[in-house]
């Protein structure tokens, strides 16, 4: 850190559209973002993988449902299947929890499960990874989405329960290794090759010291691990 | 018809009356209460006085609380002359006529501008069009639009509260139009202007949709006006939207409620002892 | 005498000379009890009593000069007032033209700082719609106000969701905290005694005082898991957010309708209890009619309030862009929807939001506008 002296960072969330959107006009000179650049968006924004995420889809611990697969989480979500019970569950209605569309979240989801299918528009849409773990740890019907990391109880106060999904528990092993079926890379955006200070600041998010230690203790997966993936 | 099922229904309306007053009560306090029990055991000085850290946000907010009285009070700055003298315009000076009609009509719709329209022309305007940064800055002058027409009406009702003689005693000696508002109508309206001006405090110090566009939300210790900041109540709503620190939460609703309620309370106290004066 | 003092100053061209006859005041002419037009830009001449009622007392110079005052009239008492120190050294003179100049411009800059609620509130609109104005040729206004769907994503700007969602959430506010906030509102006014009132008013202030984000919070962590229990579900949706709002437009309602009580006269109480009439019968035949209008416009403030609340709504309501489905089931304001996609609209789904703020904006400003009209309609009335 040392080397870091002088250096501050400023750091403003809004999301990951926000952050691609202030890095392409400048306002900042990186922009973080945890989804992927759309077609034509950003031409001249370079691209810098920080940290590895699966998205794990959460259910109440009451629920006796464990597994899912990517049919039945698109049928869910699109709002074709409406009852536990379809599913091999309890007769229990299915609340759906759904992100708002600037989520990063959303967008994985969205481009890993849905495969081009309409999200369900009365879903219930909450604007936070945390109140979507809140609120299905407190509704019995609940189902919602959030980041691996964020299953594990430190994060709230009650626990949620991550699905097996098509037989791939969401673990940290089987997101690095790319055998779980949603992850995403969370990135770095500058406008143009970093240089000066902002490049010394990324390589130190990208050292081992942030890597293992804040990267992880973030609930997200050292860039490092990644084995090949995108 | 007798006298006494007119009792019975009086009896028995009159109890509404009394419920409903205990419902809006009972409201009050258990908004507060909750709050206070939940966010008091968090309330400790390494919470107000430190910064914020780590992925959960632990630590304090310290520079939540700074990012929302320098802008409060900044906004002041700004809002006050303007509305204190457009206020002594209306009161003293106006003719009633098509022009105070207007001017009216433009102070009640800006009262009446929802916050998060006040947010957007604030954000397309001062940031985008003018080119300032999101900081205290472009907070507090669209925060001072919002504080505008309430110190303006308070101010006018203060003016027009001071009793007439007094301005006669001062014109029957030779003092002119000025002097006599200036040295003389607003000395004694200001017990109740300063009341207003600290009502408006507290309506600016809480809101979150106005600030979220024009301030940022970095976490930030602002020195010079054109520094970004987070306020409180933006913290309070990215904790309890993220949900990981909840007892933080919580916390900062207790800070942020006790600073309105002791606004409140100072303006109150001013208008009692101003009243006592007065018998 | 504010009026004409002023009058003085700047009607008259700061050119001519002062003279003897400045000090003759054209009221002087005036003779005692003769119809006076105090106030030159209306037309409705009254009494001179009127004008002095009508203004307050404030321009009451003239009544001094004119000899006037109506010894009964009610006296201030701003006792506490010492004239002494502050008061200017009066030397009785005409003032000088520099005076006359100081006073003028002194009144100009006043009238400037007046003039800042109209070009500010001009310029909201104006720079709104202005950011607005590409929705109309990108998406059309009829597919923008009568859409259904709405997805950024997917190029949909329909806000009917929005509208029928802001409606909905407001009207069911209303229907719960009006009625609550009016009898608050009578109770105070008419039933409570002294030390329980100085009890429930600060109460209904300081609810005005929490700021929305803690309305909002509370409905989170309290109603919606509440709600949740009683309906099953997650508890997001309108009923979660009426519960809120009415609490929130009660101070709002209940401080107006009580102002408006206030405004009664007791005489017309005494009346109706001297024939007989019990405290119930005073209120529900007398006293509330009496206040109708009043009563009105504070429920129609509270409506703006409620339409125009954002972070809470927010919070509680569930945000998901579809028609009305159930008390329970989740849906979007045109203030939430805002919120929710300013973080990453662009283009045109940007001045779409922009689109929804100018819309806003018109329902705000003409609940101002009827309120208006409707004390006009009030006066006319009564006189």
């Amino acid at each position: 850190m040392s080397q870091n002296e002088g250096i501050s960072v400023l750091v403003s969330g809004m999301g990951s559209s926000a952050g691609i959107e202030a890095a392409v006009s400048g306002t900042a000179e990186i922009g973080t973002s945890s989804r992927e650049l759309h077609d034509g968006e950003g031409e001249d924004l370079v691209d810098i993988p920080i940290a590895y995420d699966g998205i794990a889809a959460i259910v109440n611990p009451h629920n006796p449902v464990d597994e899912i697969t990517t049919e039945q989480l698109r049928a869910i979500y699109s709002g074709k299947v409406t009852n536990w019970s379809e599913i091999g569950g309890e007769d229990l209605p299915i609340d759906i929890i759904n992100r708002d569309e600037s989520s990063g979240t959303r967008d994985a989801f969205a481009s890993n499960i849905m495969d081009g299918e309409r999200f369900d528009v009365g879903a219930v849409i909450l604007p936070g990874t945390g109140q979507v773990r809140e609120v299905v740890a407190r509704s019995r019907g609940a189902i919602g989405y959030i980041s691996v990391g964020f299953v594990d109880p430190r994060f709230g106060t009650d626990p949620v329960k991550a699905l097996v999904l098509d037989g791939v528990a969401p673990t940290d092993d089987n997101v690095a290794n790319g055998s779980y079926p949603i992850s995403r890379v969370l990135h770095f955006f500058t406008n143009g090759e970093p240089e000066g200070a902002t490049l010394q600041y990324i390589k130190y998010v990208l050292s081992p010291e942030v890597q293992q230690g804040a990267v992880i203790e973030a609930g997200y997966l050292p860039v490092t691990t990644l084995g090949g993936q995108d | 018809m007798s006298l006494k099922r007119d009792q019975m229904v009086n009896n028995f309306a009159l109890s509404l009356f009394w419920i409903a007053a205990g419902i809006t009560v009972a409201a009050l306090f258990t908004i507060i209460i909750y709050v206070v029990v939940r966010g008091i055991g968090v309330i400790t000085p390494t919470f107000v006085f430190t910064w914020p850290h780590g992925v959960n946000a632990e630590g304090g907010i310290f520079p939540t609380i700074i990012s929302s009285i320098y802008v409060t009070g900044l906004a002041m700055l700004i809002a006050t002359p303007i509305a204190v003298l457009a206020a002594v315009y209306l009161a003293e000076y106006a003719k009633q006529g098509i022009a105070v009609k207007i001017i009216r009509f433009a102070a009640d719709s800006l009262a009446s501008v929802p916050s998060i329209v006040m947010g957007l022309f604030g954000f397309a305007f001062f940031i985008e069009a003018f080119g300032l940064p999101l900081s205290m800055l472009s907070a507090a002058l669209a925060l001072s639009l919002l504080m505008l027409p309430i110190i303006m009406r308070t101010t006018e009702e203060a003016i027009r509260g001071v009793a007439r003689y007094i301005r006669w005693g001062s014109y029957g000696m030779g003092a002119t139009k000025w002097q006599t508002v200036s040295r003389v109508v607003i000395p004694a309206a200001m017990p109740r202007i300063i009341t207003g001006l600290i009502l408006a405090m507290g309506r600016a110090i809480g809101e979150t949709a106005v600030v979220f566009y024009t301030m940022g939300q970095a976490i930030n210790l602002p020195a010079i006006p054109t520094d970004s900041g987070r306020a409180m109540p933006i913290h309070l709503y990215l904790l309890a939207v993220e949900g990981i620190n909840m007892p933080a939460a919580y916390g900062t609703a207790f800070l942020l409620m006790a600073l309105i309620f002791i606004f409140n309370l100072i303006a109150r106290l001013i208008a009692r002892r101003y009243k006592k004066l007065q018998e | 005498m504010s009026d004409e003092t002023n009058r003085d100053l700047s009607a008259y061209p700061i050119e001519e000379p002062l003279s003897e006859e400045f000090v003759e005041l054209e009221e002087f002419r005036h003779e005692e009890g003769e119809l006076v037009d105090y106030q030159s830009d209306s037309d409705d001449l009254g009494t001179l009593d009127e004008a002095v009622e009508e203004d307050g007392g404030r321009n009451s110079f003239v009544d001094v000069l004119i000899g006037n005052v109506d010894a009964d009239a009610p006296v201030g008492i701003d006792d506490q007032f010492v004239l002494g120190e502050e008061m200017p050294t009066g030397k009785l003179q005409l003032v000088t033209r520099q005076t006359q100049i100081k006073e003028f411009t002194l009144m100009s800059i006043f009238f400037a700082c007046a003039i800042v609620a109209v070009l500010g509130v001009t310029l909201i609109f104006a720079f709104v719609a202005y950011k607005a104005f590409p929705i109309f040729t990108e998406v059309g206004i009829g597919n923008f106000l009568t859409g259904t769907e709405w997805s950024g994503t997917e190029g949909l700007f329909g806000i009917v969701p929005f509208i029928v969602g802001s409606f909905v959430v407001t009207i069911g506010a209303l229907v719960i905290g009006a009625p609550l906030a009016v009898m608050t509102a009578v109770f105070m006014s008419e039933l409570a005694s002294p030390k329980i009132r100085s009890f429930v008013r600060p109460a209904v202030e300081l609810l005005a005082g929490i700021p929305s984000v803690v309305y909002g919070f509370f409905g989170v962590v309290v109603v919606a898991p509440f709600i949740a229990r009683l309906f099953g579900g997650v508890g997001f949706g309108p009923l979660t957010a009426w519960i809120i709002l009415a609490i929130m437009i009660v101070p709002t309602i209940a401080t107006l309708t009580e102002d408006a009580l206030g405004a009664i006269p007791m005489g017309i109480r005494e009346a109706s209890f001297a024939m007989g009439a019990n405290q119930w019968q005073t209120i529900y035949k007398v006293v509330l009619p009496a206040a109708k209008l009043g009563i009105i416009d504070a429920i129609i403030l509270g409506m703006g309030r409620a339409i125009g609340e954002t972070m809470a709504v927010l919070m509680v309501v569930g945000n998901a862009p579809q028609l009305f489905a159930g008390i329970t089931a989740p849906i979007s304001t045109l203030t939430s929807q805002i919120v929710l996609d300013m973080g990453y609209a662009t283009g045109t789904q940007r001045t779409a939001l922009f689109g929804m703020a100018a819309i806003l904006f018109l329902i705000s400003m003409s609940l101002v506008l009827f309120v208006r009209l409707l004390s006009r309609f009030g006066q006319e009335m009564s006189g």
